[in-house]
């Protein structure tokens, strides 16, 4: 059994900005009982470490299968908002008649989208982006990743759709990635505002959210690292190696599978981009401590080092 | 030492050793005050910004490292009395498949129970517990109330807990 009235101490004295000390003495002194059983919950606390998973791998899921559930968490939460939001947009739409057009990129290929309030959007390879000829401050990522770079307005702010989710500036220079698992957005300058009409959680610079089958966290990221790819390079800090093998196949445009033991393993680092795939890879694989071999048009990466002949065994 | 800081260690001795008796220090009070000086001299710290809140959390930190060693040399007596040898195993060391697999399914219990508690608590506690970032922060972080945060967090402690408790007993 937990100990209440202890937990509720050990959560209170475990903030660094504790001060009521003089409050957790009187509690202290009321039953000889209450030191020991302070200790006991402040110990298994110190023994949770080895419990908590570090940060939530993502584990790969077959995009087909059905035992396995997408996990969509905030629907619910916000189901409400987004539905007067959508009635909203609706008949906003009716009335100014929006003028939507949509824009793609191919694998490895990337574009550059001025918008007419100044802000400009770049969109990796293999992104599919949504815009509005009469509304410059409507954007939607339907997959992808795309770098914005925002002209700030406080009475008429940025609003980018992916997916449920909506992402609201507050002047500022973030990239988002959206894939059929997940959705991640990192911000290098100024401030975002994840679903202003729901959680309306604030990202200021350096930090970055994700939200995928592992429900949702919020994570520090170099602003540096940012929409790197713009510059040839993909900056990581404890990445899955199946979200980077998804950014390297945006980037390049090849076909990038990895083994579920690849997939679940974490790099942190800088990779150069490189045009020529065979040289990319001998580069980058090695780097991340696994092994590119070419599957027919495509790539495989897959744990260990280089193995000769991955042909038919001789 | 800073001067600041000796002075208010003086100024609150009776405070902090009240304290310690409560934290359960009994008759070891005083010794440990005088632990916690010959530190404070030791250290040459700058100035601190909350002196007096740094000061009871030194002595609280001395207390639950005195219960730690006096838990660990039980349980390490315990399992000499058990015949177990008693070697505990560093985490970061090679773990055996087996205990391994132990491992992995006990983190995705861990994972499930904080996925069932909800996006929103197991993101407060995530930030508290692994993060270190303080409560005040976190609620301005989500824009809910400080109150809403130290709830999340009292669930998702015994949750937590109640899982520790149940794989420590199986």
């Amino acid at each position: 059994m937990i100990n209440e009235e202890a937990l509720g101490w050990v959560v209170r004295t475990r903030d660094p900005d504790f001060a009521d000390w003089d409050a957790f003495t009187a509690w202290l002194e009321a039953d000889p009982a209450h030191a020991s059983a302070y200790d006991a919950v402040m110990l298994a606390d110190s023994e949770l470490d080895s419990l908590i998973p570090p940060e939530p791998v993502a584990m790969p899921v077959a995009a087909n299968d059905p035992g396995v559930r997408t996990r969509r968490p905030l629907r619910w939460i916000g189901g409400g908002a987004i539905a007067a939001a959508l009635v909203a947009t609706v008949s906003i739409a009716v009335l100014n008649r929006s003028d939507i057009y949509s824009v793609t990129t191919r694998p490895g290929e990337t574009r550059v989208i001025a918008l007419d309030d100044g802000t400009t959007v770049e969109l990796n390879g293999g992104t599919t982006m949504r815009f509005d000829r009469k509304d410059a401050r409507f954007a939607a990522l339907d997959t992808g990743e795309a770098a914005f770079t925002v002209r700030h307005d406080v009475a008429n702010p940025f609003r980018v759709t992916v997916g449920d989710t909506v992402f609201e500036d507050a002047g500022t220079v973030f990239n988002i990635v959206h894939t059929d698992a997940a959705t991640r957005i990192g911000v290098s300058e100024g401030k975002v505002i994840y679903n202003p009409q729901a959680e309306a959680i604030a990202l200021p610079a350096g930090r970055a959210l994700a939200e995928d089958a592992q429900g949702l966290r919020v994570m520090d990221i170099a602003p540096a690292a940012v929409a790197s790819w713009r510059q040839g390079r993909l900056v990581y800090a404890n990445a899955a190696v199946g979200d980077i093998s998804q950014d390297i196949g945006r980037s390049l445009g090849v076909t990038l599978t990895a083994t579920p033991g690849a997939r679940a393993m974490r790099f942190t680092g800088t990779i150069r981009l490189d045009r020529d795939p065979a040289l990319f890879f001998a580069q980058a694989a090695p780097l991340m401590g696994l092994t590119a071999v070419r599957q027919g048009e495509g790539w495989l990466l897959q744990e260990g080092p280089t193995k000769e002949g991955n042909g038919p065994q001789s | 030492m800073a001067t600041g800081l000796s002075a208010i260690f003086m100024a609150n001795r009776p405070a902090l050793l009240r304290f310690l008796r409560a934290r359960g220090a009994g008759e070891d009070a005083e010794d440990l005050l005088q632990d916690m000086w010959m530190k404070l001299e030791a250290k040459d710290l700058g100035p601190v910004s909350d002196p007096l809140p740094y000061l009871y959390r030194m002595a609280n930190n001395l207390m639950l490292d005195r219960y730690r060693s006096a838990t660990r040399r039980e349980r390490r007596e315990q399992d000499w009395a058990e015949g177990a040898g008693g070697v505990m195993a560093d985490p970061t060391e090679d773990i055996a498949v087996d205990d391994r697999m132990v491992l992995n399914e006990q983190l995705d219990q861990a994972r499930a129970v904080l996925r069932d508690l909800g996006p929103r608590v197991e993101m407060v506690f995530r930030r508290f517990r692994i993060e270190g970032v303080g409560q005040r922060v976190i609620a301005d972080e989500l824009g809910v109330s400080l109150t809403t945060v130290e709830k999340d967090l009292q669930k998702a402690y015994r949750a937590m807990l109640t899982l520790k408790q149940k794989l420590d007993t199986e």
